[in-house]
């Protein structure tokens, strides 16, 4: 077993990157450059600009594009230990060298990761501080010192992160297992951090009427703070476990042998394994974050659901189905690679069925774009049969029916080599049958029921369909670890025997989950509208209008795309470094 | 091969997404026009400002609809002007209104839940008049407007005596008023008298080709997508015609105070209207 020992010009460059793109942010962020720069421009221009402009493609791409270049390595530096950490107290726990080892091919990928975070943090400061100095301004007075604390907490996450990755192996495995701890620490505080500032742009709180600030915890804590928290903590690990299975994917293809087929198809399988159980519960953190955006702002609420961006969650519809579909046909792929599977696979045309139709429903919009003879002869923009499957009572249903059929494939899934032996098996899954039809008819009776009664109390019955899926996939996940354990496994999984077809599912998935991350970060500041911060200080450039969806999404392409180059780039040079040793397929679970 | 397959493959999913982004409706949404109000407006001057208000600036059709349909998230208006006298004891239909407009959660219609934001203030943003323009068209709905800009409200905050025509103010209360350029009489100039006005004129001919102390902007249009005419009026020294010196424009309308006294609103127009200019006529 090798570990890095020497500190590589690489590794010396990587650091050096971060340490002055951290100092760089934080010297930007206390007001140095920003004082510098009005000083110089002050003399040219008179007076400091509210604005100044970006060439060729404007101030707001350039913001736009780079925030969410940043945002989305953030994810992914932010993500990967959550994960990393739990699969190595997992290898320590049970003595199993492969997971620490898996553990530590994770981590590899931070190395590079968390110097592309840094550098594109800085040149987003950099871009908010020159072309936007106004609001900055204004966001200084308010937030003053948790700049600071931002800064501090970096340099912490820096430093935990290197010990972290260059300690492994050297150090006492409880001492590191420390290390990550407070590594996952750093990087929850920086987020929570981060999102009062953004979070404070929509649901303003904390100030009196003129904007000014009245108490900072109050400025932190705004209505979307712990939502929008919430939210991205699962929706990062979604994103870092699809990208880590990308990784996983791009090496399994690029294999020469069955054993690092083997490994590679483990690695994926676990990345996306980890992306998809944290998928599950995603909608139910948005359902969180929209209530308090109604609760704060119903004009908010509804520019976000009914107004200039309803149709964005058509776009979002397709994407989400995608996802789903995606993760259910990998899923099916991989039982391919189990003996005693093919039990299971009369089910799957069902399943297919199941998520199909939710699918169409979640995409049905509510209005049509028809020309006038199409909207006369429909009697308006609404279809007079389709026009039912476009409201949120239909909606809600699609969605939960969706996360249960994905967690059936799982569960067959998971079950697919083995057959429960325990004397109570037969009536565990009939009581698993149960809740699950039952979890079933709640959903969809709940769902038409919304149909007949006012707005508010439609909107309320959310909550008891939600609730009954997570009592459902918790309750049936409890039965059935006792019910297969101990279980008599009928065959091994063959790892590194399933099609190339699955690898490029997990990279499918892997630009949805990205294309999804940048397209809701637009919706969520897009909402705003002409404001920069809702209801106080009103945007009065050139930029202040709402660009269309088809802009917004070539925009949100390009980012993918960029993204996805820099993620090349890291695979590669992660790649580079010193493999710790040659996998073989006896090392892959069974 | 592999790499290339993978980055193809990433580029087609990508595209795929960019194309279902062009499926939908295409729209831009512009922050909401000032309605132009003046002193000596009659009752149906202010049902017809009102109209504008209702679906404009005000964006009171986000959540309310005007169908008679009942079930929405917010009370249908189409019979208001009829029932508001009789929704609140003690209230006539105006107060009712202004109550609703002013202060709108004191009273929620029964079956609805509260949550309508204040109109006079962001970001909605409506001064006295506007709410009064609101409460003449909202009466209209089914009832008689009796508003003029002599009614009283307990609510309202300003002299609304003052002689003489003004726009309505998009700068509200406070910091909203951060970036926010005073609105003048200037609010619904065309762009041609924007032009004017800017005295942009003194330097740019848009009647010849023959430069002046800048370039001729008769085909500026031709010349210039929208998005390097923002950047020519924003940024004037980004690029530079030949010939020309840099720093004359910025200092000029550093000098006039432009960029303090243009809206985006009226950027927007200048710049629709400079766009126009390709030199056909």
């Amino acid at each position: 077993m090798t570990f890095p020992t020497r500190m590589t010009p690489t590794r010396a460059l990587a650091l050096l990157c971060c340490a002055l793109a951290a100092l760089f942010v934080g010297w930007n962020l206390v007001g140095a450059v920003p004082d510098a720069l009005a000083g110089a421009l002050q003399q040219q221009l008179g007076e400091q600009p509210e604005y100044r402009t970006f060439p060729v493609v404007g101030s707001r791409v350039a913001v736009w594009v780079v925030a969410q270049l940043h945002l989305m390595f953030a994810a992914f530096v932010l993500a990967v230990p959550m994960f990393a950490i739990i699969i190595e107290f997992i290898g320590y726990r049970g003595g199993d060298q492969r997971y620490d080892d898996l553990a530590y091919e994770f981590t590899r990928l931070l190395s590079v990761s968390f110097s592309f975070t840094a550098s594109l943090g800085a040149l987003l400061t950099f871009f908010l501080f020159i072309l936007y100095p106004g609001v900055m301004d204004y966001l200084l007075s308010i937030f003053s010192w948790t700049f600071m604390l931002y800064v501090g907490v970096f340099f912490l996450e820096a430093a935990f992160l290197y010990s972290y990755y260059y300690g492994w192996g050297k150090m006492n495995k409880i001492v590191h297992l420390l290390l990550g701890v407070g590594l996952n620490i750093v990087g929850i505080v920086i987020i929570f951090i981060a999102d009062a500032w953004l979070t404070f742009m929509n649901s303003p709180a904390g100030i009196d009427t003129s904007g000014n600030l009245v108490t900072i915890w109050g400025a932190v804590n705004n209505f979307t703070w712990m939502p929008i928290n919430i939210h991205r903590l699962i929706a990062n690990i979604c994103f870092g476990g699809s990208i880590a299975a990308a990784y996983g994917a791009y090496k399994f293809l690029g294999a020469k042998t069955p054993e690092e087929r083997a490994h590679y198809d483990w690695m994926g399988y676990i990345g996306n394994f980890i992306a998809i159980i944290a998928l599950l519960p995603l909608p139910f953190a948005g359902y969180y974050l929209g209530r308090e955006i109604y609760a704060f702002s119903q004009s908010l609420g509804i520019a976000l659901m009914g107004g200039t961006f309803s149709w964005l969650f058509i776009i979002q519809a397709v994407l989400i189905g995608n996802l789903f579909l995606a993760a259910n046909y990998y899923l099916w792929l991989s039982m391919e690679r189990i003996h005693g599977a093919e039990r299971y696979r009369k089910f799957i045309k069902y399943l297919l069925g199941a998520i199909t139709v939710c699918f169409i429903v979640w995409a049905t919009p509510h209005s049509l774009v028809a020309s006038v003879e199409e909207a006369r002869a429909m009697g308006g923009a609404h279809h007079p049969v389709l026009g039912v499957l476009g409201v949120m009572s239909a909606k809600n249903t699609a969605v939960n029916i969706l996360i249960l059929t994905t967690y059936l494939s799982f569960l067959f899934y998971r079950r697919a080599n083995k057959e429960a032996t325990v004397s109570w098996a037969r009536t565990g899954k009939a009581v698993q049958f149960a809740i699950f039809s039952i979890a079933v008819g709640i959903v969809i009776f709940l769902g038409i029921y919304g149909y007949f009664v006012e707005a508010a109390v439609r909107i309320g019955l959310s909550v008891p369909q939600v609730m009954s899926v997570l009592f459902a996939m918790i309750s049936i996940a409890i039965i059935d670890v006792f019910m297969f354990k101990n279980a008599r496994v009928l065959g091994p999984i063959q790892w590194g025997k399933i099609p190339a077809r699955a690898q490029y599912t997990l990279f499918f998935i892997a630009i949805t989950f990205a294309w999804t991350m940048a397209l809701m970060g637009y919706v969520r500041s897009g909402i705003r509208q002409h404001w920069h911060v809702y209801g106080v200080m009103r945007d009065t450039s050139a930029d202040a209008f709402t660009p269309t969806l088809g802009y917004a999404a070539n925009v949100i392409s390009v980012t993918v795309l960029i993204f996805f180059a820099f993620i090349a780039v890291v695979f590669y040079l992660s790649s580079l470094a010193g493999k710790k040793h040659e996998p073989a397929a006896k090392e892959v679970p069974a | 091969m592999t790499a290339l397959k993978i980055f193809g493959f990433t580029i087609l999913v990508a595209a795929f997404y960019s194309y279902v982004g062009q499926m939908v409706p295409q729209k831009e949404t512009y922050p909401p026009e000032d309605t132009e109000m003046s002193a000596d407006m009659t009752t149906e001057d202010l049902v017809v400002a009102g109209e504008e208000l209702v679906s404009g600036k005000g964006t009171c059709l986000g959540c309310h609809t005007m169908s008679g349909e009942t079930g929405g998230r917010f009370p249908d208006l189409a019979n208001v002007g009829a029932v508001a006298g009789d929704r609140k004891q003690g209230m006539d239909d105006v107060e009712y209104l202004a109550e609703s407009l002013y202060d709108p959660n004191v009273f929620v219609v029964e079956g609805f839940l509260p949550g309508m934001p204040p109109a006079s203030q962001p970001p909605i943003d409506l001064n006295d008049r506007e709410i009064l323009a609101v409460i003449a068209y909202l009466q209209s709905l089914g009832g008689t407007p009796t508003v003029t800009l002599d009614t009283e409200l307990s609510w309202q905050s300003e002299d609304l005596s003052e002689s003489g025509s003004s726009a309505a103010s998009a700068t509200g209360g406070g910091q909203a008023a951060t970036g926010g350029p005073a609105q003048t009489a200037t609010t619904s100039l065309t762009g041609e008298e924007l032009f004017q006005t800017y005295l942009c004129g003194t330097c740019h001919s848009i009647s010849e080709p023959t430069p002046m102390i800048g370039p001729s902007l008769v085909d500026v249009g031709a010349r210039l997508s929208k998005a390097e005419i923002y950047e020519a009026v924003m940024d004037p020294d980004a690029a530079i015609t030949e010939g020309f010196a840099p720093g004359m424009m910025s200092a000029q309308l550093n000098a006039t105070g432009f960029y303090e006294r243009i809206s985006s609103q009226q950027l927007r127009t200048l710049v629709d209207f400079l766009a126009s200019m390709e030199g056909g006529s």
